[in-house]
């Protein structure tokens, strides 16, 4: 199962109609009007979400039904993602106002490797290692975050 | 077919924007350049391929340094773009007006790269000798903004290998390869790259065992 057929099937088809190529399916989902909860309906402008296999959390309230939604910051859900990590493949995805590019969309599979994907860029980074002084913002940040934690 | 280490020994610092730089895909840039052709540039690589697996390693280097640089491009409305190329809207003018006095109205673009020094590049191949070096032999600028100056060659060395371009000496992988078809050490890093040509496409990608990531 490549990058594509992995969102649509955790989480694409939630949003929009699955013909086509995944790939195709995939930018329809990350760059179409979506119905909110409170029934407006606008693209993925804001927050994050995290796609595992089976369980969908995203931080921006739609209407559809098999997601799970949560108000925490990018950061703290993206942290404990990565504490709890359980080896399955992961999606992380941040959005902005521009919509997220498919080819800004790349799955973690190992924690030596962790991908955040977001509108503008791809911070790739071992998470099992300090950052260092060209490290990503999105490492420094995490690990920040942890360090301040165990303390 | 013959098993080869390709060095390239450069004279100014490298830019890779992101990738593997494996040696097919460098091949198939100079093939493209010739052929203008991309289906035939990489049908023409003279690399071993094993059902679209190019028996070719990702660059291998030894950086001095890595650090970030940045290019700014000031589009100018006058003389760079010509309004009849842009998208009109409903009205049949641009979507923004362009001023043709103030920088503000041209539109800066500012691209940042990680930029690598290193004195060789090795490569390790399953390959023809003599065309890999016929394609290299007048390659004097690799990887990118070559026209910056950047990625310069000093020389090309090629020399019998050991290895076939997909496994080193502990069964560690030289480049990106499916995990389904990886038989060597399952305790490398596994990423989601792309493992065949077209490498800019996405759907070229799957979840491969695949050599540490310079950025």
């Amino acid at each position: 199962m490549n990058t594509f057929e992995f969102f649509n099937e955790n989480f694409g088809r939630y949003l929009v109609e699955q013909s086509g190529e995944p790939h195709k399916a995939t930018s329809r989902a990350l760059s179409s009007n979506h119905l909110l909860a409170k029934g407006t309906s606008c693209r993925l402008v804001s927050g994050w979400a995290i796609v595992k296999p089976g369980k969908t959390t995203i931080q921006l309230k739609l209407a559809a039904k098999g997601l799970q939604y949560d108000d925490r910051k990018w950061h703290e859900a993206i942290l404990d993602a990565l504490e709890n990590w359980d080896n399955e493949p992961t999606l992380f995805m941040i959005f902005d106002k521009s919509p997220l590019s498919i080819s800004n969309l790349f799955l973690t599979v190992d924690l030596r490797a962790v991908r955040i994907c977001t509108p503008s860029n791809v911070q790739t980074f071992d998470y099992t290692k300090e950052p260092g002084n060209a490290a990503p913002e999105y490492h420094r940040v995490l690990t920040k975050m942890r360090n301040k934690r165990v303390r | 077919m013959q098993k080869l280490k390709i060095t390239v020994n450069l004279l100014t610092p490298i830019i890779f924007g992101g990738g593997y730089m494996t040696f097919d895909a460098l091949l198939a840039s100079i093939l493209f350049d010739q052929l203008g052709d991309v289906e035939q540039a990489h049908s023409s690589v003279p690399i071993r391929v094993t059902d679209g697996l190019f028996h070719a390693s990702a660059a291998i280097l030894e950086p001095i340094d890595q650090s970030r640089t940045s290019f700014v491009a000031n589009l100018r409305a006058d003389h760079s773009i010509d309004p009849d190329l842009i998208f009109k809207n409903k009205k049949g003018a641009i979507y923004k007006a362009m001023g043709r006095t103030r920088r503000r109205d041209f539109g800066a673009v500012m691209n940042s790269y990680d930029m690598i020094t290193t004195p060789t590049i090795t490569w390790y191949v399953d390959g023809d000798p003599d065309l890999i070096s016929s394609l290299i032999h007048d390659t004097t600028f690799i990887g990118k903004r070559r026209a910056s100056g950047f990625g310069e060659v000093l020389s090309w060395d090629i020399e019998d290998g050991e290895l076939d371009g997909l496994q080193g000496f502990s069964g560690e992988p030289l480049r990106p390869i499916p995990a389904e078809r990886f038989d060597g050490d399952t305790s490398c890093l596994r990423v989601d790259a792309a493992w065949r040509p077209a490498y800019w496409h996405p759907m070229n990608r799957a979840i491969c065992y695949a050599p540490e990531m310079l950025s």
